[in-house]
């Protein structure tokens, strides 16, 4: 019980914030291209770019509101490029988005070495933070008090992204646009929305949110840069975005889900539970979820089983009537 | 009163072929106007053109007593003209205010307002007797109401004169009926509708004047009540249509294909066939007349095993072959000449040789021990595409290459080509060009002669009277009356298409 208590409290529940919050930003960039049907497998080297930039910039301006801006023009970027390449020359989008990821991962291994001398990571070299925002009045509230407030900004702005974005799709006439783009092109098209500017939006809208992520990650959710940092983010966003169809609401489950299993695997650590074990809960919660995810795609199954058993009984309702047919008959 | 749309000698051409060649088309408000001709005439050529998707090469186009030059849709939507596609194009996960409106919200605030839609939707749908629930989705919709929906977007774009194409291909006859009432239903308003069809029933039954095209080139323009049926059809094919009879010998020989009592389901699990039953003799084309869609289909279907009966026998020689797979009913000794034949009839980028193959790689001579002979099998397709006359360079010729006559001759080619006693042969002339028909109508005879067995299905009647020893007529899943082939009378075939038993009189006569 005591054991319980340690482990499941409010700074737990913090933890769990803090983790969700670049998983959340950057699976809410991918929200945009989902809904406007381009399956970007990206998203993991326009945060690690973003979160690169955003460090190189702090240092060499001294703002960290500056990197910021740095880490978002990077990622920007990189996501035209992606848009030019699969938008306009019509590549595939798979290969696409690997392709640019592995450039991200050479480029920034590269640059870091170029610049700085070192592999791995840096930190120092006059590197500041984002400033943590303590919300006033929060002492007053007690543990929800604790539980709202001392973040650093991206993470509020992450998490009032969700609503923004419901809103988003749902009344405005781009979100709106962008999913019939990616539902029905021919509509769209019939309509004269042009099919090509909708997607580099939200290719652009993408790269946005996704250098957000990467800022966060490299200046609110540490501070310093470390060698493919973004360490499967952008793919467990990716898988978030398959099962969520780019919903905000079902991608801050998701979000949830992961950064609850990542800050319960850090704790763990303190309990003296063997490393190896611990490291391995983010993974075995995402597994467990998928699958628990993947099991509501069952409705359609089943519904496809039934047609298809309802085909080959549908012997039956008549073979009735032909009994009855027999019956009267007698 | 200026006519709503006139259209004074639109000539529009595509390369060297003329579409439309001086066409003039006048429309007088508040009519149903009917657009009528084969396929190829120029119909769609010509709607195209009144609605700004085409540029015609030379002709006027007044709208209400003006002259309008319609770059695109837009300028054809800002003339009050809206046209309803026969594809459609509509959001599934969307409500269907919010289709409604695609492209056109309604917004309070820079945001959509949800609501001002569906309450605009529903007084539109109200007005106009188009029901529909302006806040469903759909996605959970079926086709006759997606056509109400697209009907509301030309309508809430301020359409006064609204255009069709083929609106009721897509519809079973209830929607049909339905959508007619509701055409009348806007004439009454004071719009004026233009609607697009081949079919001859629906042109009879509800529109007000028709312009008949031909060859790209206006035939006439009448009242509807001055013409008849066959004027109609005189009209469109451009001759006296003589039904000319092939001669033939009277053949008895023993049935090959019993029919009894068979039943079967749709895609959307609608009872599509209701007892059916009939034999085919030996030497005998049993035709199936109809509607499109009063169950050939699925009865073409189930006879070749891609649909499965749930009730009642197939025999074939007395065996029976219900419930076997394609590819047994084929072994059986059924060829089958689908309706689509660019589906189920060909593999459009396979050689002629390949297709020529198909459904018999496993048989020798064609192959050995899995190893298919080229050689021969080159050999036979030469020898079919000289005696079938497929217009072709040569064996390997992509199938894609051909015109959809030649298409059509490779299918007829290998089904024909095999030793099966039954032929199921499903619209074997559909959009197919005359000289080609002849042939095809033509090689049906010979293996008539050659004792086969056929079923020949037709939405074409002069087809089946030109062809068919005995006629079926089908109406909703059931065979509605059965007319000898030498002696169809036009008004009895079209009262049993309709589902309309004739009186006790024309029955009488017709056993006389």
């Amino acid at each position: 019980m005591e054991v319980l208590e340690r482990l499941f409290n409010v700074a737990l529940v913090v933890a769990t914030l803090r983790t969700t919050a670049p998983i959340l930003l950057v699976a809410l960039g991918g929200s945009f291209t989902t809904k406007a049907g381009i399956f970007n497998i990206g998203l993991e080297g326009q945060m690690l770019v973003g979160a690169f930039f955003a460090v190189i910039g702090t240092i060499f301006t001294g703002s960290p509101w500056i990197g910021v801006l740095c880490g978002v023009a990077a990622a920007l970027v990189l996501a035209f490029v992606f848009a030019l390449l699969v938008v306009t020359f019509k590549a595939n989008e798979v290969v696409v988005g690997l392709a640019l990821n592995i450039l991200a991962g050479g480029m920034t291994v590269s640059l870091l070495k170029a610049i700085f001398g070192t592999r791995g990571s840096i930190f120092g070299h006059g590197l500041v933070g984002l400033p943590v925002l303590r919300l006033p009045n929060a002492r007053d509230l007690g543990w929800f008090g604790q539980m709202i407030s001392g973040y650093t900004p991206l993470v509020y702005v992450a998490f009032i992204l969700v609503p923004v974005l419901i809103l988003f799709y749902n009344r405005s006439r781009l979100g709106l646009y962008i999913r019939v783009v990616g539902e029905k092109p021919e509509a769209a098209e019939a309509l004269g929305i042009s099919i090509a500017r909708i997607r580099y939006v939200s290719s652009l809208l993408c790269g946005l949110l996704a250098g957000l992520a990467g800022a966060h990650l490299s200046l609110g959710y540490t501070t310093m840069f470390t060698e493919n940092m973004s360490s499967g983010r952008g793919f467990m966003a990716v898988a978030i975005l398959i099962f969520s169809n780019g919903d905000p609401l079902k991608i801050l489950l998701g979000c949830l889900l992961f950064g609850f299993s990542d800050a319960l695997s850090l704790r763990l650590q303190t309990f003296g539970i063997s490393s190896y074990l611990v490291l391995a809960v983010p993974y075995l919660v995402a597994l467990i979820a998928l699958f628990a995810l993947s099991y509501r795609a069952r409705p359609r199954i089943i519904q496809e089983t039934l047609a298809s058993m309802g085909r080959a009984l549908s012997v039956k309702p008549n073979a009735a009537t032909d009994a009855e047919k027999a019956v009267t008959r007698g | 009163m200026p006519f709503a749309i006139e259209l004074k000698s639109i000539t529009k051409r595509f390369g060297s072929f003329v579409a439309n060649e001086g066409v003039n088309l006048a429309v007088e408000r508040g009519r149903i106007h009917a657009i009528i001709g084969e396929n190829g005439a120029g119909k769609t050529t010509l709607m195209n053109v009144l609605f700004g998707l085409l540029q015609p090469d030379e002709g006027e186009i007044w709208i209400d007593g003006e002259k309008k030059i319609l770059p695109n849709p837009a300028a054809a939507i800002a003339a009050g003209i809206g046209m309803v596609h026969q594809h459609f194009k509509l959001v599934p996960s969307l409500t269907v205010a919010e289709n409604v409106f695609l492209g056109m919200e309604i917004r309070k605030g820079g945001l959509i307002d949800h609501k001002a839609q569906i309450e605009r939707t529903a007084s539109l749908s109200k007005q106009f007797g188009l029901q529909v629930d302006p806040s469903e989705r759909v996605g959970l919709l079926s086709v006759g109401i997606e056509q109400r929906i697209e009907i509301l977007k030309v309508l809430v774009r301020g359409a006064r004169t609204i255009i069709l194409d083929e609106p009721t291909a897509v519809l079973t006859p209830q929607e049909s009926r339905e959508l007619f009432q509701t055409l009348r239903g806007f004439v009454a308003q004071g719009m004026t509708v233009l609607f697009i069809s081949h079919h001859l029933e629906e042109v009879m039954e509800v529109s007000d004047t028709v312009t008949v095209l031909r060859h790209g080139k206006e035939v006439a323009t009448r009242p509807t009540a001055e013409l008849t049926k066959s004027d109609l059809v005189q009209m469109m094919v451009g001759r006296f249509v003589s039904f000319d009879r092939r001669p033939r010998p009277p053949t008895s020989g023993k049935t090959v294909l019993e029919v009894e009592d068979l039943w079967c389901r749709d895609e959307r699990r609608v009872q599509a066939l209701r007892g059916v039953s009939f034999k085919v003799r030996a030497g005998e084309i049993v035709g199936i007349a109809g509607v499109a869609g009063n169950g050939q289909t699925e009865l073409a279907e189930v006879l070749s095993g891609l649909r499965p009966s749930s009730h009642g026998a197939i025999r074939l020689q007395g065996r029976p072959i219900t419930g076997l797979s394609a590819r047994a009913i084929r072994a059986a000794g059924i060829a089958h000449v689908p309706g689509d034949r660019l589906v189920r009839g060909v593999d459009r980028n396979a050689s002629i040789a390949l297709n020529m193959l198909m459904g018999r790689q496993d048989q020798k001579p064609w192959s050995r021990s899995g190893i298919i002979d080229h050689r021969y099998l080159t050999e036979q397709t030469t020898a079919l595409i000289k005696r079938f006359d497929i217009r072709a360079r040569g064996p390997e010729s992509p199938v894609k290459s051909l015109s959809g006559g030649n298409i059509q001759k490779v299918v007829l080619a290998r089904e024909f080509s095999g030793d099966a006693g039954f032929l199921l042969i499903d619209q074997p002339t559909r959009g197919v060009d005359i000289g080609a028909q002849e042939a095809i109508h033509g090689e049906i005879m010979r293996q008539r002669e050659a004792g086969k067995a056929i079923l020949l299905i037709s939405v074409q009647l002069d087809e089946l009277s030109a062809l068919a020893d005995r006629i079926l007529v089908m109406f909703n899943g059931t065979v509605m009356g059965e007319l000898p082939g030498d002696r169809v009378d036009e008004e009895e075939i079209g009262m049993l298409m309709a589902g309309v038993r004739p009186g006790s009189g024309a029955s009488a006569r017709g056993a006389a």
